[in-house]
């Protein structure tokens, strides 16, 4: 056996034989007659120097010689302008999007922005931040474009032509055609479901919401016998209740509620402000603005609100209806001292809480969250009707039409799926096989079902399965009539025609009840026209004629029509109590605030929003109480398995003070494995961890996994017990507060212990306009809105989780949450931060080129084009608030995905979009100002600074932002810069700063001693 | 002074001198030429408008085709239908009628070939210039006698804010004239 060091290597067989003349020729350094044909005289005369040299003078004569101008391109105008059309000047046309009526604004027929319709009775001008976001959809890169049939593209004719025949087929031989959809709110297209059915009647609607107010409907339903629930009239409330109800930003009328509450809290007006209580489990939006929060945990409402009833109406014998003996029973088993002794409740709290419903009774509100079961729903029901509440809803409420499918039905359908009793099954514009993730057999089942076809406007789950996706219209392509609420027609018209070749999902229907022959995109808005004239004409009661409505009420989006007035009666139903192993972790599903329920999952704009109370971007995770946190000693960022009944789901763990023990807080729409590149694999997948319909999961199971996981966040999460940071921002007047008590006796409180700065500088004094905002804290509820508005005004690039975890975030407008007191449940305030335009601005200083400097109207400018990027600006600022262009984020994304010839045409063409290397920060919407500027020279008028709304401003649900010239004396600016309350951020470092802030005032109860 | 350091002189110091004079006048000659910022532009258009005819012969108001310059951003060149509001019936049998004719039927744009153009991030604003009276020879020069439109005047930065610090002296026709904004914003966002 020979060793391994003796072995032979060899290249050839020549050398394994030892070859001489190989051996001679290994010893040479080139082999024979490489260098044969070189001949040095051959060579070219002119040697390399010679020739660089004629080369660079060639280049320098023609330079300098040259004197052909560069070309500037073409102007190319219209052929035939259309009417009402000026290049360079926005249109705004009234339509619906996502739901909520907006106004469009236009350059050049291409939608470029969404602001709130003021017109609209109920959303008065207000939208959220979704809709405005997601108009981005419309020029997503990956909208599918054609039909397609089994992975490959067709033509409508074919693909309409082949599922007509086979629908005939199907319907022919009995089977059913399941139409899987969500919530319409159009009872147009509610019109042509019914015409299919008639064409083709063994046809069954399946009608589901992933998450929503169901359970609150159906216990309406039972209580007063209507699918509706009562809108509030705010002005009428004194004291609210939330028990587990984010009635402020996730869910139903949130934009209503919005401007309601806050318009209760503004002090301009008056200082009677609404309470507001809060009672649940997460930490919510709405909680974060409550006055006293009690945290509580979800699997308790209903107990709590039943002691609540027991003290209220059996203790203190207040009661303006009288209760049923079987609820009386259950009732009288709850007594609220023991329920606090339980659950270590706060009784001060809680009895300041029944001390305010029952001398506030007929003007408090108790609000059920949403997600709450039927049961929780009727006790709220019947503790409002004690109280005499009924009395705060206004006339109009939100309707609901479709009858839901519950878990049976589903259930039943799956079961129908696997026998082959189904033939046909139809997705209209919904993804069930996500939303159902839970029912782990109904992909499989599905594909046992002959026919399968989806509408969709991008592929996603249910749409993968399917034999033929359909392209559909985006919300600004569409013709549509939607019922929302009872005394409101909204009308939603198109604002761009169709990019691709998508339709709209309610014609698609229709082609296939009338043949391919009768398609055109005129059809549906013939037959909504023709729904119109034919329903809500005749309620309107309008003194034009019919056309002459339709077409004003095109224009203005809405059509008002008259109800019955009438309070429906209350009825009692039995209140039945659930049984829960008492002590196990709840997990507790959650909407997500931006992405809803994965819909928006592709849309960056949405998942870059840093979520209100955590901040945290690109992610869902699991939310825990520092408790829980010490319990499983799990630190923020550990991966924890989550186990169900249902199924199991890896989740980050995010440390969340005011969270009750033995909760996890999760949000859905996260965890999509088809949706588009942006949205794909981001966070888990939770509805898999459902066991049931019901957002709550009761009795999970948590196990430690010993991994971590990078969550992206736009603010730091410091211990909240750290005695370093702990309420730093209230020690450096940041954050200023007081309760309304103290306002109340003294309206100078807040500034009783100042002195005055001096500056060493030279003072500039501004003659003319001068710009200023001022945002009201009390209002604000850090919803979010304004940086989505601000982020497609002014075309702010999308950087992906990556770039967030870095600090690179591109938002203009932040806003910061800030934690002070207990750990367990800490209060929380909240604060829009943007550039303040100081009149001392620390970044002009230090910029070595001069790129930022004032302008005489009291702005910090900021010129791209000089910035060269040494960043000393953003390093001087006190405010953190400019931003870097590390990269030039658009084709940051593999493959450009935000800088394509389509996504362009979202740009906000008065601003400059900006490149790598330069900074950025908010301009005060410099654009919007100069327009109001060049107006005002047109009508011959001074400049005053009327009418100047920023983006941010328009956007805003709460009206908590005011922007507007100091320097007239009637300005409402003016006024809020003038106001006791009002301060400015790190004052004392006499930047002075052009963002007032009104301090917050917590209406907190102050015992007289 | 020894002979050698004057031969030096002579022979290096002083060429090296001029040579270095030369080239920096030829380079900065060069560079300023008014050329270099445009001036004496005069591309063929696709159609051989004169606004001499037009607009100096006829005296047609240039608002009458440049319709958005007292309302908006941009003055607007004429979409084919408002060329088409007169040459449907006037000299329809011009060869260039007949091209302007063929575009309009055609439904398609006319290619203009831009003349005068400010940078991607100046934001000029047509209407405020103006409303305010500013005549428009001020800065696209005596276009009513121009055959073909030519840039005359540089449309730079420093040519904007020589007006909007001295208007008095360049635009001596206005009676009243408040001086231009001079700020970042005033131009870019």
């Amino acid at each position: 056996m020979s060793n391994a060091t003796d072995k032979k290597y060899w290249k050839t067989l020549g050398e394994f034989s030892d070859d001489n003349a190989l051996i001679k020729q290994k010893q040479n350094e080139f082999e024979e007659g490489v260098t044969d044909d070189f001949e040095p005289n051959q060579l070219n005369k002119i040697s390399r120097r010679k020739f660089f040299a004629a080369m660079t003078a060639a280049t320098a004569l023609t330079a300098t010689a040259c004197s052909d101008y560069r070309d500037k391109g073409e102007i190319v105008p219209y052929n035939k302008r259309p009417e009402g059309l000026l290049p360079g000047v926005p249109n705004f046309y009234a339509s619906n999007v996502n739901g909520v009526s907006v106004l469009v604004k236009t350059r050049e027929g291409r939608p470029i922005n969404i602001e709130g319709n003021p017109e609209h009775p109920i959303y008065k001008g207000k939208v959220d931040a979704t809709t405005i976001s997601s108009i981005l959809n419309l020029y997503g890169p990956e909208r599918l474009k054609e039909p397609i049939k089994k992975g490959r593209q067709t033509t409508w004719e074919i693909a309409d032509n082949e599922i007509i025949q086979k629908l005939d087929e199907v319907s022919k031989t009995g089977k059913e055609i399941a139409v899987f959809s969500q919530r319409l709110n159009s009872p147009a297209a509610m019109g042509i479901l019914n015409k299919f059915k008639a064409k083709y009647p063994t046809s069954n609607f399946y009608f589901y919401e992933s998450i929503g107010c169901s359970s609150k409907v159906n216990s309406a339903s039972k209580n007063y016998n209507v699918n509706a629930l009562p809108l509030i009239d705010w002005s009428k409330v004194k004291i609210a209740l939330a028990v587990e109800s984010d009635f402020l930003s996730r869910e139903e009328n949130s934009i209503y509620n919005t401007e309601g509450f806050s318009s209760r809290r503004d002090i301009m007006k008056s200082n009677d402000f609404i309470r507001l209580y809060s009672v649940e489990g997460a930490m919510s939006l709405t909680g974060a603005n409550a006055d006293y929060r009690i945290t509580l945990k979800p699997d308790l409402h209903l107990e709590f609100l039943l002691a609540l009833l027991n003290e209220i109406s059996l203790k203190r014998n207040f009661s303006k209806v009288s209760i049923s003996n079987e609820n009386k029973s259950l009732i009288s088993k709850y007594s609220l001292n023991d329920f606090i002794k339980q659950n270590k409740l706060d009784s001060v709290k809680v009895f300041y809480l029944v001390k305010d419903l029952i001398s506030n009774a007929g003007s408090s509100i108790v609000l059920a969250g949403d997600s709450l079961d039927e049961n929780t729903n009727s006790a709220v029901n019947l503790l409002n009707e004690i109280l005499g509440n009924s009395a705060v809803y206004s006339s109009a409420s939100r309707v609901f039409a479709e009858d839901l499918i519950d878990e049976n039905i589903f259930d039943k359908l799956i079961l129908d799926m696997k026998s082959e009793k189904i033939g046909a099954f139809i997705n209209f514009d919904s993804d069930p096989v996500y939303h159902f993730s839970f029912k782990k057999n109904f992909p499989s089942a599905l594909k046992k079902v002959g026919l399968k076809i989806s509408l969709v406007s991008e592929e996603n789950d249910t749409s993968e399965l399917c034999d033929f996706v359909l392209p559909i219209h985006h919300d600004l392509e569409n013709w549509n009539l939607f019922q929302k609420y009872s005394n409101v027609i909204d009308l939603q018209q198109p604002v761009i025609e169709p990019i691709f070749r998508t339709r709209q999902k309610e014609n698609i229907l229709l082609t296939w009840i009338n043949g391919t022959k009768f398609y055109s995109e005129k059809v549906y808005r013939d037959f909504i026209k023709n729904y119109f004239s034919m329903n809500v004409y005749p309620k309107a009661n309008s003194a034009m004629n019919q056309e002459n409505f339709w077409f004003s009420s095109l224009h203005d989006g809405f059509a008002e029509i008259q109800t019955d007035n009438k309070n429906p009666a209350f009825t009692q139903v039995k209140i039945e109590v659930p049984k829960h192993q008492s002590g196990k972790v709840v997990c507790q599903l959650e909407k997500s605030y931006f992405i809803g329920d994965g819909k928006y999952a592709n849309n960056g704009w949405l998942q870059e929003i840093p979520h209100p109370i955590s901040k945290v971007t690109w992610d869902n995770y699991a939310s825990v109480s520092p408790s829980f946190a010490k319990q499983y000693s799990v630190e923020m960022g550990d991966l924890i398995l989550v186990k169900s009944s249902g199924g199991e789901a890896e989740l980050p763990v995010v440390i969340q003070p005011g969270i009750s023990e033995n909760t996890i807080v999760t949000e859905i729409g996260y965890g999509r494995k088809v949706i588009g590149e942006v949205g794909n694999n981001v966070g888990s997948n939770v509805f898999s961890l459902m066991d049931s319909d019901d957002n709550f999961v009761f009795e999970v199971e948590v196990k430690k996994t010993g991994k971590t996981y990078d969550l992206a966040s736009t603010q730091e999460h410091h211990a909240i017990d750290d005695t370093r940071l702990k309420d730093i921002h209230k020690k450096r007047n940041i954050i200023r507060e007081g309760t309304l008590d103290k306002y109340k006796k003294d309206h100078h409180f807040l500034h009783e212990n100042e002195h005055n700065l001096i500056g060493i500088t030279r003072e500039h004094k501004y003659e003319g306009v001068k710009w200023a905002m001022a945002i009201d804290l009390n209002k604000c509820t850090s919803c979010g809105t304004c940086v989505s508005a601000c982020n497609v005004e002014n075309n702010i690039p999308v950087v992906g989780k990556d770039q967030v975890s870095r600090g690179r975030e591109m938002h203009w407008i932040r806003i910061d949450r800030y934690y002070s007191g207990d750990a367990e449940n800490p209060e929380i305030s909240n604060q829009p931060m943007l550039c303040q335009h100081c009149d001392n601005a620390p970044c002009e200083n230090v910029c070595p080129v001069n790129a930022t400097n004032h302008s005489p109207d009291g702005l910090n400018q900021m010129a791209y084009n000089r910035c060269v990027g040494t960043r000393y600006c953003a390093n001087n600022c006190p405010y953190k608030v400019r931003r870097f262009n590390f990269y030039n984020f658009r084709d940051n994304f593999s493959d450009a995905y935000y800088e394509n010839e389509l996504t362009s045409m979202l740009n906000n063409p008065e601003v400059t979009v900006r490149s790598r290397g330069v900074m950025e920060k908010c301009t005060f919407c410099v654009q919007r100002i100069m327009d109001g500027r060049s107006e005002a020279i047109k009508e011959g008028k001074e400049w005053n600074g009327q009418n100047m709304k920023t983006a941010c401003q328009s956007a805003c649900p709460a009206e908590a932002i005011v922007f507007g010239n100091v320097n007239d004396k009637n300005s409402e600016i003016y006024k809020y810069r003038e106001h006791d309350l009002a301060y400015h951020v790190l004052e004392d470092l006499y930047v002075k700063p052009n963002v007032t802030y009104l301090a917050k005032l917590r209406n907190t109860i102050t015992e007289e001693s | 002074m020894k002979k050698s350091s004057i031969d030096y002189a002579l022979k290096i110091k002083i060429p090296l001198i001029i040579f270095i004079v030369a080239l920096s006048f030829v380079i900065t000659f060069y560079a300023s030429r008014t050329e270099r910022d445009g001036v004496g532009y005069q591309p063929e258009q696709p159609i051989l408008f004169s606004h001499k005819l037009h607009a100096g012969q006829m005296k047609i108001d240039c608002q009458y085709c440049h319709t958005g310059v007292s309302k908006e951003r941009h003055s607007l060149v004429p979409s084919a239908n408002i060329c088409m509001n007169c040459h449907t019936q006037a000299r329809k049998d011009r060869p260039e009628i007949i091209k302007l004719t063929q575009y309009y039927e055609e439904n398609k744009p006319i290619p203009w070939k831009r003349i005068h153009k400010v940078p991607d991030y100046a934001y000029f604003n047509h209407s405020v210039h103006v409303n305010r009276g500013v005549d428009c020879e001020s800065c696209h020069g005596n276009v009513r006698q121009m055959d073909v439109v030519k840039q005359v005047k540089p449309f730079t930065m420093t040519a904007c804010l020589d007006c909007h610090r001295n208007p008095e002296v360049k635009l001596s026709y206005l009676q009243k004239v408040n001086k231009g904004p001079e700020n970042c914003f005033a131009c870019h966002r």
